[in-house]
């Protein structure tokens, strides 16, 4: 079974949540977790770092529509960086560009945080 | 001479000309080319000819579908043209004049007309035209040159190829992205079905259900329901507004295939038409298993916007059968091991009852003595015992827990442990139940009660102390024919605690006396319509069959009672005892 992990820090108020490995029905579960845990704690600014994912399905995409909406009605929102081409392909097909931010590199989605306020 | 002179200075410069103008032909080739964008070939096209020409103004209007032309470009032009189509049936074969035109034969002309179009040249692809590049007024006003409308239709030619180029790598595109797409929705599915068939747990199911629904079909307003026998309930729900109801949704059930919602009225379900609609509900998905309709899965519109098409239907389809059938699995499993756990509860009820009743009944001097219990199905708390005392006396008790299995047979074997205990108190009989009653009350907390009928068996003086704690009276049968029904006692043991002391009564036993002890099991046992086995019927065997010994009188009781159920599964345990004064 292909692992997944996901490590979560926070950078100038911006919660950043690393994801490595596979993503799929399987491991989805786990960012759930870690999505709900943000909410709980309005949490709400969050970067999602994909430097290390090396697999998404449509279920992990799955997991951010199931949160975007509570993410954005708590006036944060769910921003994507540093996708692997592969990765950002699947993201692609599934319209989600258009739904998300989805940018190069953290430090910009982070930027972009601070720069609302 | 002159005029020679002229000629060949004028052929010369043709010659220049010519060459000049193949050098820009291939020129505009080469750059044309080089790219796949068709932003950039159509501005380039039209900035090439507008300078050739000098012309401020120019557009450029494509085949979009089979005579269905559209404008993808313009320049001098206002922009709200762009995007405008038209049907032309008939373009002619080469560079025209708006004004000179057959406007009867070619009557899409006017629109450009009046846009103050002056001069259109076609683009054709073998002898097919594949789109129009369309010009302004010259500055200069002139005419075109023979040689110019030469040189104008190679580059509308070069353009042709080069917008047919870019059209199929367009299309190439597409097909492929949409071969991505279904390579994406194969991997969904795989991913799923492994999943799915992993997993046993109905909630999880449907919450990776519902990821791929959010994240595959990029829906975010949905209802999935699933239908038990004739219970339909909503497993999971993401709209804007109050669920449907059950029988709203019931109606749904008989659909036959992925409806769209505003299809619903044709197939009979307007009411639920219009509640879906009022949720924005766009999309119905049966889930079927072996040709019936288990769940549904009701789809708001997509978050593009794209409408749904057959081609999704497929998936969604495929994505409903792939879930419900792990969903079904995932009950039979969870009924599967209710009803092993179930049995397994059973039969340690079983065997505490049978470990609680004596396997060989003590013998009482001067007195037959037998007893049987037959467990139903579910175990009933039926509990009898005889207790050697002392003085020669023996105790006999009989009682009938509450509540069936483990429970029950637990108690039962907390109220043997008490009278055990209590029996060499030498108290009296009246005072061992009242003790054994608030013990029974403190344990069970009220919830659980017992009728019980026990009493002291003395063979020197001949006699039977008994009480009775609510429990069925017992037949005291003498010889001579007269029947005593042991009835003195009091309330039920476990419900309250003894404030009053519980009566005990003596009767005196004679040569041939017969004593029944026995169970609602017995007086209750149901025949297939519901008839009660009843009190008329033990009488009447006791009757006949009085003077046999006590273990044939409960075979023949026993018998009667299974002739009177015909092979009806009876819900309760048959206990009795039978006590014969010899």
């Amino acid at each position: 079974m292909n692992e997944f992990k996901i490590a979560q820090r926070e950078a100038s108020n911006v919660n950043v949540l690393e994801l490595k490995g596979y993503l799929d029905a399987h491991t989805a579960p786990k960012l759930e977790e870690a999505f709900q845990t943000l909410l709980k704690t309005n949490r709400t600014n969050i970067v999602v770092n994909c430097k290390d994912l090396s697999y998404i399905s449509s279920a992990g995409l799955g997991v951010f529509m199931a949160y975007i909406e509570d993410v954005r009605n708590k006036s944060g929102d769910i921003k994507l960086t540093n996708m692997s081409n592969k990765v950002y392909n699947v993201f692609d097909l599934l319209g989600f560009p258009l739904l998300y931010e989805i940018f190069k590199d953290e430090s910009e989605a982070v930027k972009k945080f601070n720069d609302k306020k | 001479m002159a005029t020679a002179r002229r000629t060949s200075r004028s052929s010369a410069s043709s010659s220049y000309e010519s060459y000049f103008e193949h050098t820009a032909l291939f020129e505009f080739s080469k750059v044309i080319n080089s790219s796949l964008d068709p932003r950039f070939i159509y501005s380039h096209i039209l900035l090439t000819i507008m300078g050739k020409i000098l012309s401020s103004k120019g557009m450029v209007i494509v085949e979009k579908e089979s005579r269905h032309f559209t404008v993808v470009m313009a320049k001098g032009f206002s922009q709200d043209v762009v995007g405008t189509s038209m049907h032309i049936r008939q373009i002619p074969p080469s560079i025209f004049l708006v004004d000179k035109v057959n406007a009867t034969k070619y009557p899409w002309v006017k629109f450009f007309k009046r846009l103050g179009v002056k001069m259109l040249l076609p683009m054709y692809m073998a002898d097919t035209p594949i789109g129009l590049l369309a010009f302004g007024e010259r500055f200069s006003k002139k005419k075109l040159h023979s040689r110019e409308v030469t040189y104008l239709r190679s580059l509308a030619n070069i353009s042709a190829t080069a917008i047919e180029k870019s059209r199929t790598f367009d299309e190439l595109q597409q097909v492929n992205r949409k071969l991505d797409r279904k390579i994406q929705e194969l991997n969904t599915l795989f991913d799923l079905s492994k999943e799915f068939g992993a997993l046993l747990d109905a909630e999880k199911l449907i919450r990776l259900l519902e990821f791929s629904l959010l994240g595959q079909v990029g829906v975010n307003r949905y209802i999935i329901c699933l239908r038990q026998g004739s219970d339909v309930r909503v497993a999971a729900s993401r709209v804007d507004g109050p669920v449907p109801q059950a029988e709203l949704l019931q109606t749904l059930f008989k659909l036959k295939g992925t409806t769209p919602v505003a299809n619903l009225s044709a197939s009979g379900v307007q009411n639920a038409r219009d509640v879906l609609t009022g949720l924005k509900m766009a999309l119905v998905v049966p889930m079927g298993l072996q040709g019936e309709n288990k769940g549904l899965m009701i789809l708001g519109e997509r978050l593009s916007g794209n409408p749904y098409e057959e081609i999704d239907y497929e998936f969604l389809t495929s994505l409903a059968n792939l879930a419900i059938i792990s969903l079904e699995n995932a009950r039979l499993f969870k009924e599967a091991i209710e009803k092993q756990r179930m049995e397994d509860e059973l039969l340690i009820a079983r065997d505490i009852q049978k470990g609680l009743l004596p396997s060989v009944l003590p013998s009482i001097p001067g007195f037959d003595i037998a007893a049987a219990n037959i467990s139903s199905k579910q175990v009933g708390g039926d509990y009898y015992d005889v207790i050697p005392a002392d003085n020669n006396r023996h105790v006999i008790a009989i009682g009938d827990v509450s509540g069936k299995g483990t429970p029950a047979a637990l108690l039962m074997a907390s109220i043997q442990a008490s009278i055990r205990a209590l029996v060499p108190l030498n108290l009296s009989l009246s005072e061992l139940t009242g003790r054994v009653n608030d013990l029974m009350c403190e344990n069970t907390g009220g919830n659980k009660f017992v009728t019980f009928f026990w009493g002291f068996v003395d063979p020197v003086a001949m006699t039977l102390n008994y009480v009775n704690a609510g429990h069925n009276y017992p037949y005291l049968i003498h010889a001579d024919g007269s029947i005593d029904r042991l009835d003195k006692g009091g309330m039920i043991l476990g419900v309250l605690k003894t404030v009053m002391p519980y009566e005990e009564a003596t009767v005196k036993l004679k040569h041939g006396d017969l004593l029944l002890l026995f169970t609602d099991g017995v007086s209750e046992a149901m025949s297939h319509d519901s008839m009660e086995y009843g009190e008329e019927r033990i009488e009447a065997v006791l009757k006949k069959h009085g003077c046999e010994p006590a273990q044939r009188i409960i075979d023949l009781l026993h018998e009667d009672i299974i002739q009177h159920a015909d092979g009806a599964q009876q819900s309760d345990d048959i206990t009795m005892m039978v006590l014969k004064v010899a």
